[in-house]
């Protein structure tokens, strides 16, 4: 390779470098693990597990999967029957809860909307979405 | 003049190898549709034709919602042969554009994964705001109002609404335009906890009548603002 090829690398490479360097110090609390989480962004299995009787769990999946299985003490929630699933999951709605919405992986979508209208329709706080949805939850159950 | 003979050369193997290939042509690749008040589905079809020299296997077709079911008609399409990936959204209660989508994975050398876009803009009869009035521990028991508005191109004239709970007041009276009305609601004592669901019933569509629900509560605890 010829000289003048191995002088540039380093210093193209360097100069690649500095952007991205600029990115992660001016974002640094965006892409920390250890950034607060807040309300109306998602949450994991174990923060939520950690609530303890605080979380109201929330099952967007369509009715035949949560028949099938669901968290324990969750109330289904999707949109397909948004008006008749909505009084119910309210009714045991209280302020001191969190709820925790939760899809499958393949459909994570609809927990996302089902927090959003939870949010503007209902005007709930302390509302949040299940990182890595059900799998994740089958995963780390006790 | 080596190297111009070597450039053309890889410019002629390239022309050549792309035109033999399987290629798929999509007439269009996002479908807009706007189903009508009562509808169950929304369907879009994604119509395609093999304009390659090769049979092209479709694979896999993966939605982007479990509410959303894509069919199609075959999985090897002939050269010059023509069809169609059908795509079937279940409206539900979903309300406003509703954008979902459909992977398509074939054996194509050239662009193997394609993405179709269903866009389904769903009516909104009622827009009611917001479904859920609660008064908290110590709160007095004012009249809070629930805001119902008629999408601009249905004729709603009246609503009928009732509570599940007779302790949990509501009187609808017409609101700020002719496309609006209010829904006044007021526990008749705040004591004790309890929740009432309010059915929301608009005299139109007749054939097809829908029911909203919206939710009242006194609860145990201060509310947060």
């Amino acid at each position: 390779m010829p000289r003048v090829f191995v002088r540039e690398i380093p210093l193209l490479l360097a100069l690649a470098l500095l952007p991205a360097i600029g990115q992660a110090f001016r974002y640094r609390e965006r892409i920390s693990w250890d950034a607060p989480l807040r309300a109306g962004e998602e949450t994991t299995v174990a923060q939520a597990q950690s609530w303890g009787e605080s979380t109201l769990w929330v099952d967007a999946r369509p009715e035949e999967e949560f028949e099938r299985e669901h968290v324990p003490g969750a109330v289904l929630l999707n949109e397909d029957r948004w008006n008749e699933l909505l009084p119910t999951m309210l009714a045991a709605w209280s302020p001191e809860k969190r709820v925790v919405v939760y899809c499958s992986s393949k459909g994570c979508g609809a927990s996302r909307e089902v927090a959003r209208r939870l949010r503007e329709e209902a005007q709930l706080k302390d509302v949040f979405v299940l990182e890595g949805g059900w799998e994740a939850w089958l995963g780390k159950r006790k | 003049m080596k190297l111009i003979r070597t450039l053309l050369a890889v410019i002629f193997a390239t022309i050549f190898t792309s035109t033999a290939s399987a290629q798929l042509t999509w007439e269009k690749k996002e479908v807009e549709v706007h189903p009508s008040v009562g509808d169950q589905d929304a369907v879009a079809h994604f119509a395609y034709q093999n304009t390659g020299d090769k049979v092209v296997h479709i694979g896999d077709v993966e939605t982007s919602c479990g509410c959303t079911v894509a069919t199609l008609e075959k999985k090897d399409v002939a050269p010059g042969e023509k069809g169609e990936i059908k795509a079937t959204l279940k409206i539900g209660d979903r309300m406003g554009v509703q954008q979902k989508t459909i992977r398509v994975q074939t054996d194509e050398a050239v662009n193997p994964v394609t993405v179709l876009t269903l866009k389904a803009v769903v009516p909104q009869l009622l827009e009611i705001s917001p479904r859920f009035v609660r008064w908290g521990q110590g709160e007095p028991l004012d009249v809070k109002t629930i805001v119902v508005k008629v999408g601009a191109e249905f004729p709603v004239t009246k609503l009928n609404v009732t509570s599940s709970d007779p302790t949990m007041e509501t009187a609808v009276e017409e609101g700020a335009t002719p496309k609006e009305f209010k829904i006044n609601v007021r526990p008749k004592e705040g004591g004790r906890p309890f929740s009432a669901t309010l059915t929301i019933k608009p005299d139109y569509p007749v054939e097809a009548p829908k029911t909203y629900y919206a939710s009242a509560a006194v609860v145990n605890s201060a509310v947060k603002k």
